[in-house]
């Protein structure tokens, strides 16, 4: 699995794109907003490399913060000018609200490609990069909000270590979500679906990253990968409660989530 | 100089406050010291316990084990297979990684 994201880390985004027309995007999107971080959010984002996630959710609670503050001072309208200059001051240093993401990834080169995007965006606050084991977190107990695992679970080899380790790193009451790649059941579609990744995307792979083969394993590991249900009881397995998932794109992909309580 | 033609929040002071990409570009061969944050998070992925940051080597140590996780390009390493020895006796446990 290593090799394989050794070779696609550079041209990780641009393979997104072209194998998913761009829709993974949207997938993303619709992850972050069905977290709904407030400012002052922790989040670890594991087999996150290059950073999706993490900015998705740094422009979030930046925007979030920015309404906050915004309402703030309509309703001090009776301040002077210097006072509501300080606050200026004193909140442009938070715009981020104390929030925070680590990005966790097994792959050096994903998060090398995940911080140049980082440096290149400009985003620097808020955001730490470490390299780890999604079996084996290097984080203590009870310490994130929330977890996030987008399109990363299926390469892990035990998976049920890393839910596991999820829910230890999770506060009581924090949040498991994954998006992943998951089962359609309309036979039509998936007929068509199989089409799709199999005689399409590893010839992308070829003339994109020059890679066949690494995208053939990717195309595989999603066929391999358990349904929604199975994936589901895995959660509850793990210990997290009130866990249920929501098909996209009729189940190409799926986002699973789940509580400790 | 540094090429840091970018907008960020925090100034690149080096090592103080937060804010991360403190010049993490090409041929820069200074170590980078991890952001202070993230040191509170961090413990040993397998005995989870705290770590000390030695700056002189620029690693994680857990005194304990006698193992240290070394920090490349800024990113702490937080898996056994790059750790190295701190003594010269190992400790008891072997690492089963896959």
């Amino acid at each position: 699995v290593y090799q394989v994201f050794e070779n696609v880390a550079k041209k990780y985004d641009v393979m997104n794109d072209s194998m998913t027309l761009g829709i993974h995007r949207v997938w993303k999107d619709i992850l972050i907003h069905k977290m709904n971080p407030c400012p002052g959010t922790l989040l670890l984002d594991v087999a996150g490399g290059t950073g999706d996630i993490a900015f998705r959710f740094i422009n979030y609670v930046r925007s979030v913060r920015q309404r906050q503050l915004q309402r703030k001072l309509k309703h001090h309208q009776n301040l002077s000018w210097q006072e509501i200059f300080e606050s200026y001051q004193k909140d442009q240093f938070n715009s981020l609200g104390d929030s925070q993401v680590v990005v966790c990834d097994i792959n050096k080169e994903m998060l090398k490609v995940g911080k140049q995007k980082a440096q290149h965006l400009g985003y620097s606050e808020g955001l730490s990069w470490v390299l780890g084991n999604a079996e084996e977190l290097p984080f203590d107990d009870d310490k994130f909000d929330v977890y996030t695992i987008a399109f990363g679970i299926r390469n892990v080899t035990r998976i049920d270590l890393a839910l596991q380790e999820a829910y230890r790193v999770l506060k009581p009451g924090g949040r498991f979500l994954c998006l992943e790649f998951s089962h359609v059941s309309n036979p039509l579609l998936s007929r068509l679906y199989d089409l799709y990744s199999f005689q399409v995307i590893p010839v992308l792979g070829e003339v994109i990253a020059g890679d066949w083969r690494s995208y053939q394993y990717l195309v595989e590991s999603i066929r391999q990968f358990p349904p929604q249900e199975e994936l589901k009881a895995m959660i509850e397995d793990a210990g997290f409660f009130r866990v249920d998932y929501e098909n996209l794109n009729f189940g190409i992909v799926a986002i699973h989530s789940g509580f400790k309580l | 100089g540094p090429a840091h033609g970018r907008q960020c929040h925090r100034q690149q002071g080096s090592g103080s406050g937060s804010g991360s990409g403190s010049g993490s570009d090409s041929g820069s061969a200074r170590p980078q010291p991890p952001e202070p944050s993230l040191l509170r998070f961090l413990v040993c992925p397998l005995s989870k316990r705290p770590l000390r940051y030695e700056e002189a080597t620029n690693e994680l140590i857990n005194e304990e084990l006698g193992i240290a996780y070394p920090i490349i390009d800024g990113i702490p390493n937080m898996v056994p297979e790059a750790a190295r020895m701190t003594r010269k006796k190992p400790p008891a446990e072997g690492s089963e990684q896959p």
